[in-house]
């Protein structure tokens, strides 16, 4: 787990309604514009945070757009981590339902939905989360400069 | 930021090209499946080349969305091609393994082509 004690890039808040994910990958990608991150660990970075934007207001916030999705982009040495935090407590990024496995879905034995937190486990390098009361945070870590190999490994 | 999600419909030498536009999210899913009908009873085509050239964003709905037009098109027995992909949603399409069953294409007049000449047309000029 990257040390969280690193200087803050981002800190902001979106309603929980659907279009804030594409805001907070605009503010997230100028953000880290100068953090040494690949074009294409960028891109990444940006989908697994739109699919826990998503999450969290759907999942999370049921949508309510009183109830704010608070994200925070910090710079630690080695390591650029993505917070994104909503009042869920009852959900989750670590364990999938079940696992996407396309064939199937292609063969309708399972829904062709479920690929969010799929995405999200794939596109960085680490992945994590923390409930604090009702508040559930999810943290995405990318390290720049390292081999771009996302494990989708869990913290 | 957000752009609108829009589809047209072009017949091509042995298929069809849905010319996707936008975003490719859940908000596109009446749209695309509605293309994806008319192309059918308007052409029945025996290849369906999904171009994303124009698409800017595609999310986990989208990826759905294309998992549902995939398994119908398999159901009868269409042949489905992707073009225009960025890298970065090709590797999508790989780690999915949507690219185990659909054939991706750098561009559309490649896919065009490679459509053409599976169904003994002539090759499109580029």
């Amino acid at each position: 787990m990257p040390d969280r004690d690193g200087r803050e890039l981002a800190a902001f808040a979106l309603a929980s309604r659907a279009g804030s994910e594409r805001q907070a990958l605009a503010k997230i990608a100028e953000a880290v514009s100068d953090s040494g991150l690949s074009s294409r660990q960028l891109e990444r970075l940006k989908t697994a945070a739109a699919e826990a934007m998503m999450n969290a207001i759907e999942h999370g916030n049921h949508a309510r757009s009183e109830l704010p999705v608070e994200v925070t982009v910090v710079e630690t040495e080695g390591a650029v981590v993505v917070s994104i935090s909503d009042r869920g407590a009852d959900t989750g990024v670590t364990q999938e339902p079940v696992e996407p496995d396309l064939d199937q879905k292609l063969a309708g034995l399972q829904t062709p939905r479920g690929w969010g937190l799929f995405l999200i486990r794939h596109m960085v390098d680490e992945v994590d989360e923390v409930r604090e009361g009702e508040r559930h945070t999810v943290r995405l870590t990318v390290r720049p400069g390292g081999t771009e190999q996302a494990s989708g490994s869990q913290g | 930021m957000n752009t609108t999600f829009g589809v047209a419909v072009r017949a091509i030498p042995g298929g069809v090209v849905l010319e996707l536009e936008g975003d490719i999210d859940g908000t596109a899913g009446p749209g695309l499946v509605a293309a994806y009908q008319k192309a059918v009873v308007d052409t029945s085509p025996q290849r369906v080349l999904l171009d994303f050239t124009a698409a800017d964003y595609i999310n986990s709905s989208g990826i759905a969305l294309i998992v549902s037009v995939l398994a119908q098109a398999r159901s009868e027995h269409r042949e489905v091609l992707a073009s225009g992909l960025s890298d970065h949603y090709r590797e999508i399409f790989e780690i999915t393994r949507l690219a185990d069953f659909i054939e991706l294409h750098s561009n559309r007049d490649e896919a065009v082509n490679r459509i053409a000449e599976s169904s003994g047309r002539p090759r499109q000029q580029s």
